[in-house]
């Protein structure tokens, strides 16, 4: 375990945005004081990580819409959307993508995926967020050993947060990092009866400030750190900046909630979160549809959490990864069945955006994987390390991603 | 003990059945000595740490009966793991999913997908549904559903995760959960997997329960040939052209020798070679292949095995030579290589040290020290992995009852729920109230993905994301506030309630946690509860949004004195309650 435990008695270092909570927790202190960042007031980088689970159609996403052969292969599901390039089309339920396309700030890669063949849901996300493509027993998450490689070792309780009820694959491992489905759930409560509650939190402070065992009395001071600088932050009447609005929705309300971290100062540096409802076996939908409402959340949801971060956009990338892509040919219902390659969005200030990335041919038989589906041309592992370091400075492949030993997509800006 | 009776709704109260007569043991309790007066414990603080490792938990009184019965005895008895269970098997009757077998329940629960495509194969619902009303689509496919007599796949999983946490709070064989627990973790399997999750239910039934206390070789070999672990680590699929290692690795590193246990790639890919053709015997009524061309005698004739849901088909196996650490297997070795595999595997000394280990770990505490290891190991290599064998030795052990042991352990969150449970004498009327609790303390019990299974260290489960839930957990459980979990908190005192928050924690500090020294934690809180001020606003406010919100009050007991409910709840969210 990293060297969290064991505080610093007073930083006695102004931290940047502190001013609206009063004093500085002491992880807050312990860890600015160890950081190796020159500048004290330099924020962290941080990096959002959504999973789209159940393996987006990426041909349907972005689309090769001059392929005559996927046009064939998919008589109900073809459709041309946005153009990007003359080559691409982007998903009209992702018009909230092209400005920032357009911009430079959105780059896609196409083709990406696993050099595992595995057409199982299961093995390929376990894969893909192991980081290791051909090891079950691989303990650790690649996003926690990104933890234990961000070069300073104290950390906050937030350093590694994940918007999910539990601890993804990805975070699995020794460095701290925690699941955490709601903010506000961070309180003592007792329902109908807050008096007791606050008895009750003082009572156990104390009681864990008082124990001899050290993993119980570190993790107590922590969470009640935590816990006073969440109350204090007035979640419940959290305003988004710049006007964005958060679609109602679990990936919407999450990255709200990465983006309340994020504006906390309070050492948020990898986040994850996740997206469901991708494995569109049936009625697929073009222009609407399930398909279409998917990725209208994913987009407006990403482009919302972009928004809010007026001022912060910076300091933060945003990475989608799904865990494999669908058959070219449409199936006989209304939807597409389980394939090799799909695409990824990534998002920042620091992305060599505006470019849709791999390498993709012309989608006849004799050109796709096993005769069915988009090959993969991209490990998603060149584009991951390549994010992780431009963005994170984790430039140690090997600890990253063991087995691994490709380059790194040029996806980020030099 | 308390169980609930579900369809009156009322407890029915049980005596804790000592069973004084000595029953049948290899070796019997004669000769068994534990050594905790050399390591300083009274004969009650020994019961106490017996049962804070071999049970969920010491309820009122529990210390009592152990060291009434004595200490060996009861431990003994605990191995045997065959005290009746008959109101525990009462409550458990209701759970008609579970009595399924797999074949079964593959026919009663088909998944989302299968059941969307036998839907638009009988016309039900239209494969170009997208523009209809969805709401119409969902209920066509809900009635299509009823009227095949099929259900959907989560009252299963409901029904299992159910019964986890009835036989956790209320077997009199706490020792035989406890097991199942661990092995199951240790070679876990995943609800998160969907190909192997409907064989989950039926895998810790058939396979892990009833070997939990049996020996280590039968326990592999039963994994082995489940359902549910083909399916989980895909050796299923591994045969005829594809060769799948992902069983055979896991196998060697997870289930046997450890991931330093002295096994090489050539190894692991040999091993799956001598696997090919180990798989799952065809349940579905279309597509089972060779089994309708052929009958048992024949295929056993050609080398095919048939046994309940396993099924070794020598079409799909590797019949080459092949050699695993050092060990030939002649061509041709068919069905039986892969058992004689397996047993090799359970006999390395690697696997006795890294099987013992982790009993250790679970056991004794977080980092056991290597003397233990040495003995524990020893008997495993000795006694052919006889799980009883190895037990004994470590409680035999000082080192089992040393200072580094007592209360070295960090209770996981289930632990914690149970434990509570248990702690108070509740009755758990809605079972699945007490897991949703569990998933947000951090456990989510069957569904750690990862084939290691849940991590066993305090570190684990202690971050900041779950802490202020166990605290949390504490207040809602004492005072009533868990719907469908039911606490009497008087009752523990013979009805008696305590007049001030001092003589409250005095009071409910022994029956919670028996055998511990309070004296610093009363000091610490008698001040800070006894403020006046406070229990009337506690009070006051108690009683005021219980009428104005019209709450449901699960037990007039519980909140009827909101000062007890809250010293209650703070002792079970204590550090102190946090450790066994």
């Amino acid at each position: 375990m990293v060297s969290r435990r064991g505080f610093l008695k007073g930083g006695g270092l102004a931290l940047f945005g502190i001013g609206l909570m009063g004093g500085i927790p002491a992880f807050m202190a312990e860890a600015a004081a160890s950081d190796k960042i020159v500048s004290p007031y330099k924020r962290k980088r941080v990096l959002v990580c959504i999973f789209q689970r159940g393996a987006m159609d990426g041909l349907m996403a972005v689309t090769p819409f001059t392929d005559k052969y996927l046009q064939a292969a998919r008589p109900n599901l073809f459709m041309q959307g946005i153009d990007l390039d003359g080559k691409w089309s982007l998903h009209p339920g992702m018009k909230a993508f092209e400005p920032m396309f357009r911009e430079g700030r959105l780059g896609i890669v196409h083709g990406i995926g696993s050099p595992n063949n595995t057409r199982s849901h299961f093995d390929a996300q376990d894969y893909m967020e192991s980081g290791t493509p051909f090891n079950k027993g691989t303990a650790s998450g690649w996003l926690n050993r990104a933890v234990g490689l961000l070069g300073h070792d104290a950390q906050t309780p937030f350093t590694a947060v994940s918007l999910t009820s539990a601890l993804p694959r990805s975070f699995y491992g020794d460095h701290p990092s925690v699941a955490i489905s709601n903010l506000q759930d961070f309180a003592i409560q007792l329902r109908g009866n807050p008096a007791a509650a606050n008895t009750a939190a003082k009572s156990f402070e104390d009681l864990y400030d008082a124990t001899s065992t050290g993993l119980l009395h570190e993790t107590g001071k922590e969470s009640f750190d935590a816990m006073k600088m969440l109350q204090k932050a007035d979640l419940k009447n959290y305003r988004p900046a710049a006007g964005a609005v958060y679609p109602f929705s679990p990936l919407g309300n999450s990255l709200r909630q990465v983006a309340q971290l994020i504006k906390m100062d309070v050492g948020l540096e990898v986040a994850f979160t996740e997206s469901n409802g991708w494995d569109t076996h049936f009625n697929q939908g073009t222009d609407n549809g399930i398909f279409a409402r998917n990725v209208a959340d994913l987009s407006n949801s990403i482009t919302a959490f972009w928004k809010d971060l007026e001022g912060y956009q910076d300091d933060v990338t945003v990475m989608t990864m799904t865990e494999f892509g669908r058959t070219v040919h449409q199936n006989g219902t209304g939807g597409t069945d389980h394939g090799r390659a799909s695409c990824n969005f990534i998002l920042g200030n620091n992305v060599a955006g505006g470019k849709v990335y791999g390498s993709v041919g012309e989608l006849a038989v004799e050109n796709l994987e096993d005769r069915r589906d988009l090959p993969v041309t991209t490990d998603f592992r060149s584009v991951f390390s390549a994010v992780a370091d431009a963005h994170l400075k984790i430039s140690d492949d090997k600890a990253l991603f063991p087995e691994w030993s490709g380059n790194k997509a040029e996806v980020m800006k030099a | 003990m308390c169980l609930s009776n579900p369809r009156v709704g009322r407890p029915i109260c049980m005596k804790i059945m000592i069973v004084v007569l000595s029953l049948a043991f290899v070796g019997g309790s004669v000769g068994v000595r534990f050594p905790y007066r050399q390591a300083g414990l009274t004969e009650r603080q020994a019961a106490a740490h017996l049962l804070s490792r071999f049970t969920y938990g010491a309820g009122p009184g529990d210390v009592d009966a152990v060291v009434k019965m004595g200490l060996e005895k009861w431990f003994m008895q605990q191995l045997d793991g065959n005290l009746p269970d008959d109101s525990l098997n009462q409550v458990l009757s209701r759970y008609d999913a579970l009595k399924l077998s797999n074949e079964e329940v593959v026919k009663t629960f088909p998944k989302g997908g299968q059941l969307i495509r036998m839907a638009i194969r009988d016309g039900v619902v239209s494969k170009d549904s997208v523009k209809v009303d969805r709401k119409e689509y969902r209920d066509a496919l809900q009635t299509y559903r009823q009227e095949k007599g099929y259900k959907p796949e989560q009252e299963l999983f409901r029904q299992f995760i159910c019964q986890k946490i009835l036989r956790a709070a209320y077997s009199q064989n706490q020792l035989r959960e406890v097991l199942t627990d661990f092995w199951f973790n240790h070679f876990n399997v995943s609800i998160t997997k969907n190909d192997c999750a409907q064989f989950i239910p039926a895998y810790e039934r058939d396979v892990i329960r009833p070997s939990a206390l049996s020996n280590f070789s039968e326990l592999l070999l039963k994994t082995a040939k489940s359902p549910a672990m083909s399916f989980y680590l895909d050796n299923f699929l591994s045969g005829g052209k594809g060769l799948n290692e992902n069983y055979a690795r896991e196998v060697m590193e997870l289930h046997t020798m450890g991931v330093d246990g002295g096994y090489t790639q050539q190894d692991v890919t040999q091993a799956a070679k001598v696997l090919t053709g180990w798989g799952v015997y065809p349940m579905r009524d279309q597509g089972r292949g060779i089994v309708e061309k052929f009958s048992d005698e024949q295929l056993a004739r050609r080398g095919f095995v048939h046994e309940g849901d396993f099924f070794f088909n020598a079409n799909r196996h590797d019949g080459e030579e092949k050699k695993v650490l050092g060990h030939t297997f002649a061509a041709g070795g068919g069905y039986t290589e892969g058992v004689q595999l397996l047993e090799m595997l359970a006999h390395h000394p690697s696997t006795a040290a890294f099987i013992t280990k982790k009993l250790a770990v679970r056991f004794v505490s977080d980092n056991p020290p290597q003397s233990l290891l040495d003995k524990m190991a020893k008997t495993f290599r000795d006694k052919n992995g006889d799980i009883k064998q190895v037990l004994i030795t470590m409680v035999e052990s000082p080192e089992f009852w040393s200072e580094g042991a007592v209360r070295e352990k960090t209770k996981s969150p289930f632990e914690l729920a149970i434990g509570a449970v248990r702690s108070l004498h509740g009755t758990i009327y809605q079972p699945y109230q007490l897991y949703s609790w569990v998933t947000r303390m951090g456990e989510k019990k069957y569904f750690y993905q990862a084939p290691t299974g849940f991590p066993d260290k305090g570190s684990y489960w202690i971050n900041t994301g779950s802490l202020l839930n166990r605290m949390n957990f504490g207040l809602a459980l004492a005072s009533g506030r868990i719907p469908g979990i039911s606490i009497d908190l008087a009752a523990l005192n013979n009805g008696h309630e305590p007049e001030s928050s001092e003589a409250a924690l005095t009071t409910y500090g022994k029956i919670i946690l028996p055998e511990r020294n309070l004296d610093a934690t009363i000091k610490r809180l008698t001040p800070m509860l006894n403020d006046p001020t406070l229990a009337k606003k506690v009070d006051e406010a108690s009683s005021k949004t219980a009428t104005e919100k019209g709450e449901a009050v699960m037990t007039a007991e519980a909140t009827g004195n909101p000062m007890l409910a809250q010293v209650v709840g703070i002792i079970i969210g204590s550090p102190e309650y946090q450790r066994r």
